[in-house]
């Protein structure tokens, strides 16, 4: 096993050196030039010439690129070219506040999906599975920031459950008090796309042999749901949630706007937004390695769960 | 043995009673943590950070405002907005016909005190003055608002010039445009008159930080965005960024009496109010950054936000269409605060391109073809929701030098600019669009941002050049990306916006001056009758003899009709019933220290 994950962290280098690529070329390319909006009103071009020049962006491009690898190299990516916020304090501080809603998401969202397919799939083509699975559609094919609004004014503002914005300084009020209704609409949300995905996998393995053959020989029926059709329908449930995992990096970017959630996600949109490249480019890579850590985690627990699974 | 008897119910609603129980206490407000009187208001757009040097944008600047203290600053209720002395003693002497400013400063006046003074207030004296001044020109710095001071005082330029070539800013070497004459007295001495320094003084960019505490805390930049330590009313307290930041009144500021005039009509109640109070009256004020509309506007009404800004789409929701504030508002005892912001919007024609720029007279017709084609007041009806006004003035209400009578004399009149366009041969071609007078096609490129309101602005403009048969061309791309080619005057057309630095009319007139191109002058006007009276008119003071050249100036702007004049927005303010003493100020980017809480809603 440990020749397997060798060669997989091997492999990282080629896909990390594409990602390096990609985002040079595309902030290059679409960035726009930022040393005009931090010039300020007026500016002439001596100045632009000077910001430029500190920045760094009048190097030729090989040596920016050098530049951006040896950043990644140290985990150093500097500071932000508008606040001067160390970029390493900007992902320090910003990832809390996003874990805070994103975490308990996923695992209620795992939780709930998994158990609520378990349910539908045991119950398959019948008024209550037709029933979920229409609600599911309609719920899916209605944008989150339809939820946000919707919710924001209903729970928050009218009936008042909820702050309609804000953080604080305690985790716990901020998980009790400020991410509960974010976790809802995220919940909402996600449950339905999830529910149908995950009950699809189910479906897979009820129709199985072996589900036969335990029923045959008398196992109850929890048994065969919960222990034997879970298991094997884990893999499939197993990559998709791996798959989110790296989105946890890069936050819930509407649901932290609209909640004033101090996060990631909030962040990255400041950044595009004043093309602050240090933040995007550090982001960028940080994702992208998680992407691939959490990928080579998903394979050995795919060993993990199903002892067939071979690692060449 | 001791017993302890099981708590009633099972152990599932125990565990449920115990989370709410933590929630709710959670949730309770904390009374005795919470300050007497707090303040909370909102911020739509992130603040960059606290230095004034490096100052970037208005919501930054309100918090410099708070903290730091500049030589001069601005009467809270006087309109046109009137300078006052703030950190100086009294308004500057001016030698020199305007070369020469002394300034005297008020002596006993301290920063906060802070670890780099062991702890203690420390005065602020003549030398903080110059070296504040001074790093506005420092290239490391790279201050946004540096043109403030460029090409200005005697050797500041050349010691800039020094610091290009050596990387290091000799803020020690002493220059004759900058110094301290003893420790409460800065002489200003100006490369040309200028009677608008006091202005610049004035400016939250010039506010006064102590060397120490750059020196101390400065980032790898020279910028200390992050440990602003001033003179002001408040202190940083907390600062969550781009999120929350927590301003704690300076228990080592001095205070002042709250005495001002009544101006306007309501100022006699606020007046009533507070006249003769010890400011600042607060002991907190929290400002949150809210990018959404919604969340400003739901957590305004229901309490969590004391001030909130109206703009355009959000308006009709509090605003009515004759412009007062909506009754059900009025009945909960929210105020409205509304004055025509000190802007000019422009549609600008590239002075440059040799089709449409220039002083021949085809082009001089066609630009005035364009600008008549304009409805000023459809943008302002249906894109500003009635949040704006028509301009007829380059110089907007509330600047020193607008007319309020003034009609201009490029109206909108689509028939007379089909007529001028047939006139000077622009033909329509069989497909009814016209032509350039080679006969090529005529296309207008008109510039925008891929947003919203951009692309409403652009549907607007479209529609007029259509009905002149003038066919248009939309070029959109991203704000940094169209400065740049702005910039360099390669932008052919484009609706550009400028809100006063300070409010006097030189900041708007400048905007058409020829050698400012490649700087403010967007659309890189050059008219040599225009620059000679802008010339003329910086070396006097404002009045009559000023107001006189403006209106020239103005006439010409409309002859050549290099750009056409189109809108400034409203600002409109709401306040909750429980804040006295409110009133937007048009220049000062906060007015936190002039406000108090009303004592029944503590």
């Amino acid at each position: 096993m440990w020749a397997y994950v060798v060669r997989r962290l091997w492999q990282m280098i080629p896909t990390m050196l594409g990602v390096v690529l990609l985002v040079f070329i595309l902030f290059n390319l679409f960035g726009g030039d930022p040393a005009y909006v931090l010039a300020g009103k007026i500016s002439n071009p001596d100045q632009i010439d000077n910001i430029r020049r500190q920045l760094g962006v009048d190097q030729p491009y090989y040596i920016q690129l050098g530049i951006f690898l040896k950043q990644i190299v140290t985990g150093n990516f500097g500071a932000s070219w508008s606040t001067n916020e160390p970029v390493s304090h900007i992902l320090a501080t910003r990832l809390g506040p996003s874990m805070t809603v994103l975490v308990p998401l996923l695992i209620i969202e795992t939780i709930v999906a998994v158990g609520l397919a378990l349910a539908v799939a045991y119950v398959r083509g019948s008024l209550t599975d037709r029933a979920v699975m229409i609600v599911c559609t309609v719920g899916l094919s209605i944008s989150i920031l339809v939820y946000i609004i919707v919710f924001q004014y209903v729970f928050a503002y009218k009936l008042g459950w909820f702050p309609v914005q804000g953080w604080g300084d305690s985790f716990w009020e901020n998980l009790v008090r400020y991410a509960s209704l974010p976790i809802l609409i995220g919940l909402v949300v996600s449950i339905a796309p999830n529910l149908r995905l995950y009950r699809t996998f189910v479906l897979d393995e009820i129709n199985q042999d072996y589900v036969r053959t335990a029923r045959a020989k008398g196992v109850s029926e929890n048994r065969i749901m919960w222990v034997h059709v879970l298991r094997n329908a884990s893999i499939p449930i197993i990559t998709h949630v791996m798959a989110a995992l790296p989105g946890l990096l890069i936050g819930a970017f509407l649901l932290e706007r609209f909640f004033s959630i101090p996060g990631i996600g909030r962040e990255v949109i400041l950044a595009v937004e004043r093309s602050d490249f240090p933040v995007i480019k550090a982001l960028t890579v940080y994702v992208a390695v998680a992407t691939m850590a959490v990928n080579l985690l998903a394979d050995l627990m795919y060993k993990a769960v199903d002892p067939r699974v071979q690692l060449k | 043995m001791p017993t302890v008897a099981p708590l009633p119910g099972g152990i599932v609603t125990r565990a449920i009673e115990l989370v709410l129980l933590v929630a709710c206490l959670l949730c309770a407000p904390v009374q005795a943590a919470e300050p007497k009187k707090v303040i909370r208001d909102v911020f739509p757009v992130a603040e960059t950070g606290f230095d004034p040097a490096a100052m970037h944008d208005l919501y930054s600047a309100g918090v410099i405002r708070a903290v730091f203290e500049a030589l001069y600053t601005y009467d809270y209720l006087a309109r046109p907005a009137k300078l006052v002395p703030l950190v100086a003693a009294a308004m500057p002497e001016i030698a020199e016909d305007g070369r020469v400013y002394t300034v005297r400063l008020r002596p006993g006046i301290f920063f906060q005190p802070d670890r780099v003074f062991g702890d203690k207030p420390r005065e602020l004296v003549a030398d903080d003055v110059v070296y504040s001044v001074k790093r506005l020109a420092d290239p490391k710095l790279r201050a946004p608002y540096g043109f403030l001071v460029e090409g200005k005082f005697a050797g500041l330029d050349e010691l800039a010039a020094a610091a290009k070539k050596t990387g290091k800013f000799d803020y020690d070497r002493k220059i004759a445009g900058i110094e301290a004459v003893d420790r409460h007295t800065v002489r200003f001495r100006l490369n040309e008159p200028d009677f608008n320094l006091t202005y610049v003084l004035s400016h939250e960019a010039t506010s006064i930080v102590a060397r120490e505490v750059i020196d101390k805390y400065a980032e790898s930049d020279g910028r200390a965005m992050s440990h602003p330590v001033g003179t002001g009313p408040f202190k940083l307290g907390q600062w969550i960024r781009s999120n929350k930041i927590v301003l704690d009144a300076n228990p080592d500021y001095r205070g002042f009496v709250w005495d001002f005039a009544p101006v306007q009509p309501g100022d006699e109640k606020l007046v009533a109010q507070m006249k003769g109070k010890r400011m600042p009256a607060v002991d907190r004020v929290e400002i949150f950054v809210q990018e959404e509309d919604q969340t400003r506007w739901l957590a305004f009404q229901q309490g969590e936000l004391d001030f909130m800004n109206m703009e355009g789409p959000l308006a009709p929701n509090a605003i009515g269409t004759d412009g007062n504030i909506k009754p059900e508002l009025a009945a909960k005892g929210v105020r409205l605060d509304r004055y025509v912001e000190p802007e000019i919007r422009y549609v600008y024609w590239n002075w440059l391109d040799p089709r449409v720029g220039g002083m021949g007279k085809a082009q001089i017709a066609l630009r005035r073809a364009l600008a008549m084609s304009f409805d000023a007041s459809e943008e302002v009806r249906v894109i500003l929701n009635g949040q704006a006004v028509a301009l007829e003035y380059p110089i907007p209400p509330g600047v020193v030098g607008h007319e309020p009578q003034w009609k201009s004399t490029v109206r909108y009149d689509p028939a007379l600019a089909n007529k001028l366009l047939d006139h000077f041969g622009y033909k329509r071609g069989t497909d009814g669009w016209r032509t350039w007078p080679d006969g090529s096609p005529m296309v207008i490129k008109y510039a925008a941002r891929p947003d919203t309101q951009n692309r409403q602005l652009e549907e607007l403009a479209k529609k007029s050049y259509d009905a002149i048969g003038v066919r248009m061309e939309s070029q959109r791309d991203r704000f940094p990306e169209l400065l740049k080619l702005e910039k360099a005057c390669k932008l052919f057309s484009r609706e550009a916006a400028w809100v006063a630095d300070y409010p006097d009319g030189d900041n708007f007139m400048q905007l058409f001056y020829g050698p400012n191109t490649y700087q403010s002058n967007n659309g890189c006007v050059s008219i040599p009758e225009y620059d000679a009276l802008y010339k003329q008119s910086v070396r006097m003071p404002a009045g009559p003899e000023r107001d006189k050249l403006f209106r020239k100036m103005a006439r010409l702007l409309e002859y050549y009709a290099p750009q056409r004049l189109t809108v400034a927005r409203y600002r409109n303010q709401l306040v909750q019933p429980r804040i006295e003493g409110y009133r937007r100020h048009p220049i000062l980017a906060s007015t936190w220290q002039y406000v108090d809480v009303a004592p029944a809603s503590n």
